[in-house]
């Protein structure tokens, strides 16, 4: 886990890391949200509207943000605001995607920082994309 | 840049932050007049006022925002 102070951040500050889709982590979050729609969890289901496995829910692809801000970016101290996404191509099991946060602007006063996110599959296509806003907590522990 | 140009700008993002075209505020306007303005919108607030004016508040200059009038002047004050 990073441990980045806000000041030691600056505009266009990176941080990636990558994740594999597995089938467990599908019924994980499934147990865990109650969302039962067969495009997430039956592959027969989403094999009939052309997709060859279960399509990832765009939450749980957008739950990894969580790991950006609060692991990598600004990491320890991170206390996400808000989050706005868009959901640009589908997910599925077995994809690898490379999780990025770009530090776009800073808010010394109010100790703010807005990141662009994106995150990437395993062919470089973009599937998600949005900013995130966090605070950045003080030194105190 | 005069004070009525100032609220013509406060205006339209306090609209924007709070998802209200009808929101006009005032000198005396406070976080108690309108529902959404709590702590985290009050930084949203800030960061977009900072972008639109291209400023940067001090933390002792936010934290004394008492009301609308009070930004207005903090505003003028930098944008001089």
């Amino acid at each position: 886990m990073n441990r980045y102070r806000y000041e030691d951040l600056y505009v266009g500050m990176k941080e990636t890391f990558s994740v594999t889709m597995r089938k467990d982590m599908l019924d994980a979050f499934r147990r865990l949200t109650g969302d039962p729609n067969p495009l997430h969890t039956d592959m027969l289901f989403a094999q009939a509207y052309g997709f060859n496995e279960r399509v990832v829910y765009g939450m749980l692809t957008a739950a990894f943000l969580s790991t950006l801000g609060g692991g990598y970016i600004p990491g320890e101290r991170c206390l996400i605001q808000s989050v706005e996404v868009k959901f640009l191509r589908p997910v599925f099991v077995g994809d690898t995607l490379e999780v990025c946060g770009i530090v776009e602007e800073l808010h010394d006063s109010v100790r703010q920082v807005i990141l662009r996110v994106e995150i990437h599959n395993q062919h470089g296509e973009r599937v998600l994309r949005g900013r995130m806003k966090t605070g950045v907590l003080d030194e105190r522990a | 840049m005069t004070r009525d140009q100032v609220y013509a700008e406060l205006n339209k993002i306090f609209q924007d932050i709070f998802d209200d075209e009808n929101i006009s505020v005032h000198d005396t306007t406070t976080a108690n007049d309108i529902e959404d303005w709590d702590s985290l919108e009050h930084i949203n607030l800030v960061a977009a006022i900072e972008n639109k004016f291209g400023i940067k508040f001090a933390m002792s200059e936010v934290n004394g925002m008492q009301n609308v009038g009070v930004m207005v002047d903090t505003i003028l004050k930098r944008t001089v």
